[in-house]
């Protein structure tokens, strides 16, 4: 299969400079302990937020972690799109008998982001165990249906992304504001901020689907509906559709930078 | 010294240049700030924390985001690309110190993307209803020692950030270091999480490192949490550190420079 050629090709070349890929791994690794850090910083000296405690954030931070690296893991392409089309790369891309998706996807696989997705898994099961949930079959269900949606949301927004880059060449920050500053607001419960905000979170750009609802479900949060939270990453999934929608329009408008 | 400020000036103009992305990274540090806010707003609960109040972290938060390019402690890009990429040979030539010169190149970006920075969103906080917006600074004298501890923050920043260049010339990389450094920093520095907020045990602790004297200090001094005395001895503590990272610093990239091997090209 071609996508296995690609993986092969990106394991040798980022193999070939390892202690390289090892420094990013490490620095990626330190990263993810300090912001850890911090938000145990803040549960030591407060102890909840509304009814939240440190594992029940600390869950929602290990599934961001996990879901975001595999994302940027493998559709990272999509995230630096707007390099393909300044450099006129993307015209090679159209003119091959491909999918245009199935080439992107295989255009940037980052190895080094294997350490962040194995620490959100390790911080996830400890967080987990911490909480000491009651598990259901519904309860295990909802767990990997909210990994699968939050790599499909994340997907989705580096999408977007790539799609407004068509327009504008260059990357624009707003959508790396959106994912990286929701990451480190997201281990929250959603509802302590700004009703407005919480709403945009939850209906326009669906964050919430894969922390705030279905962990709330997991973990028996009283104050949600608990139907609607455990279907709730099955909603959020489809933000992808509209996603897709917007990128192959902007195909279709695309202007070759000629270079 | 004329030719160091000749350095900082050109750094400033080319940095004015980019209005559009200032534009932008002025709405992103808005929205974080009401986010921040929010967020610890609801773990304070009650009003006040130790001293602390709503309004002083709010004030907190709004300075830490008008004044984000100058506590953010990434990577002199001029200085880690020359190393990449073998330009440095030519600052060898030049009858300069190579530290002062990456020195005040990067104080000069620091400043400049400040100053393109800081005004809107101070116009914008001071506007917003009390314990959201910023406040006044608690009195004449408590402002004159802010700007003066901010900017020896400032200065103070660039020398640690100093130490990353030195890191890039050992590893050849300049993607870990920066980041590990900037990580380290913004954890006991407080940018990640306000210090004030932190455990009254690590608040101590965080005073022997010269982190926190780039920006909690400056920002305490304004809202008021740290009287002009003490003040005045902890500015004189952030000369003291500004002074050992300086020296360190010009040491260690001299040291590395001495071993350093050109690869042709």
């Amino acid at each position: 299969m071609l996508y296995n050629k690609y993986f092969k090709m990106h394991m040798k070349s980022s193999f070939e400079y390892r202690f390289n890929m090892f420094l990013i791994s490490f620095s990626q690794v330190f990263i993810c302990i300090a912001e850890i850090l911090a938000v145990w910083l803040l549960f030591q000296r407060f102890e909840t937020v509304g009814s939240w405690g440190f594992y029940e954030s600390l869950l929602m931070l290990g599934i961001i972690y996990t879901v975001y690296s595999i994302t940027e893991c493998f559709a990272r392409g999509y995230d630096e799109f707007a390099k393909l089309i300044k450099s006129g790369e993307f015209d090679r891309l159209l003119i091959r008998p491909v999918n245009i998706h199935y080439q992107i996807f295989g255009s940037r696989i980052e190895m080094s982001k294997a350490s962040r997705i194995i620490l959100g898994i390790v911080v996830s099961i400890i967080a987990l165990v911490q909480i000491g949930v009651d598990w259901t079959v519904w309860k295990v269900l909802v767990l990997i249906s909210t990994y699968l949606c939050g790599c499909l949301v994340i997907l989705g927004l580096f999408i977007i992304g790539a799609g407004i880059s068509i327009y504008t060449i260059e990357n624009l920050e707003f959508v790396n504001i959106i994912t990286n500053g929701c990451k480190e607001l997201s281990y929250y419960p959603i509802n302590i901020y700004n009703k407005w905000l919480a709403r945009f979170f939850t209906f326009i750009i669906p964050l919430a689907c894969f922390n705030y609802l279905p962990v709330s479900f997991i973990v028996g949060n009283p104050a949600t509906i608990p139907w609607l939270c455990a279907i709730s990453p099955l909603l959020g999934g489809l933000f992808i559709i509209p996603c897709l929608i917007f990128f192959n329009l902007s195909i279709k408008r695309y202007q070759s930078t000629g270079t | 010294m004329s030719k160091y400020y000749g350095i900082f000036k050109m750094q400033f103009k080319g940095e004015l240049q980019y209005r559009a992305k200032a534009l932008s990274g002025i709405a992103t540090q808005f929205f974080w700030g009401l986010m921040y806010i929010y967020l610890y707003t609801a773990f304070m609960s009650s009003s006040s924390v130790d001293g602390f109040t709503l309004s002083q972290m709010a004030s907190y938060i709004w300075l830490g985001q008008s004044f984000f390019a100058l506590r953010y402690m990434g990577m002199p890009k001029h200085a880690s690309d020359e190393i990449v990429n073998g330009n440095v040979c030519y600052k060898f030539i030049r009858p300069i110190n190579i530290y002062n010169q990456w020195y005040f190149e990067y104080l000069g970006e620091k400043l400049a993307a400040t100053l393109l920075r800081f005004f809107p969103i101070i116009v914008i906080s001071v506007l917003l209803p009390t314990n959201y917006g910023l406040s006044m600074a608690v009195s004449g004298s408590a402002f004159i020692l802010f700007l003066i501890s901010l900017f020896i923050g400032g200065m103070l920043c660039v020398s640690i950030s100093m130490f990353s260049v030195y890191l890039t010339f050992v590893t050849q990389s300049p993607k870990g270091s920066a980041a590990v450094i900037s990580t380290i920093a913004g954890l006991l520095g407080g940018s990640l999480i306000p210090i004030p907020l932190m455990p009254s045990s690590i608040q101590y602790a965080l005073n022997f490192l010269p982190f926190r004297y780039i920006s909690d200090l400056p920002f305490r001094i304004y809202i008021g949490n740290i009287g002009i005395n003490d003040a005045l001895i902890q500015i004189g503590i952030s000369i003291l550190w500004l002074a050992i990272t300086i020296l360190l610093g010009q040491l260690l990239i001299r040291k590395s420079l001495k071993k350093t091997v050109i690869q042709g090209g």
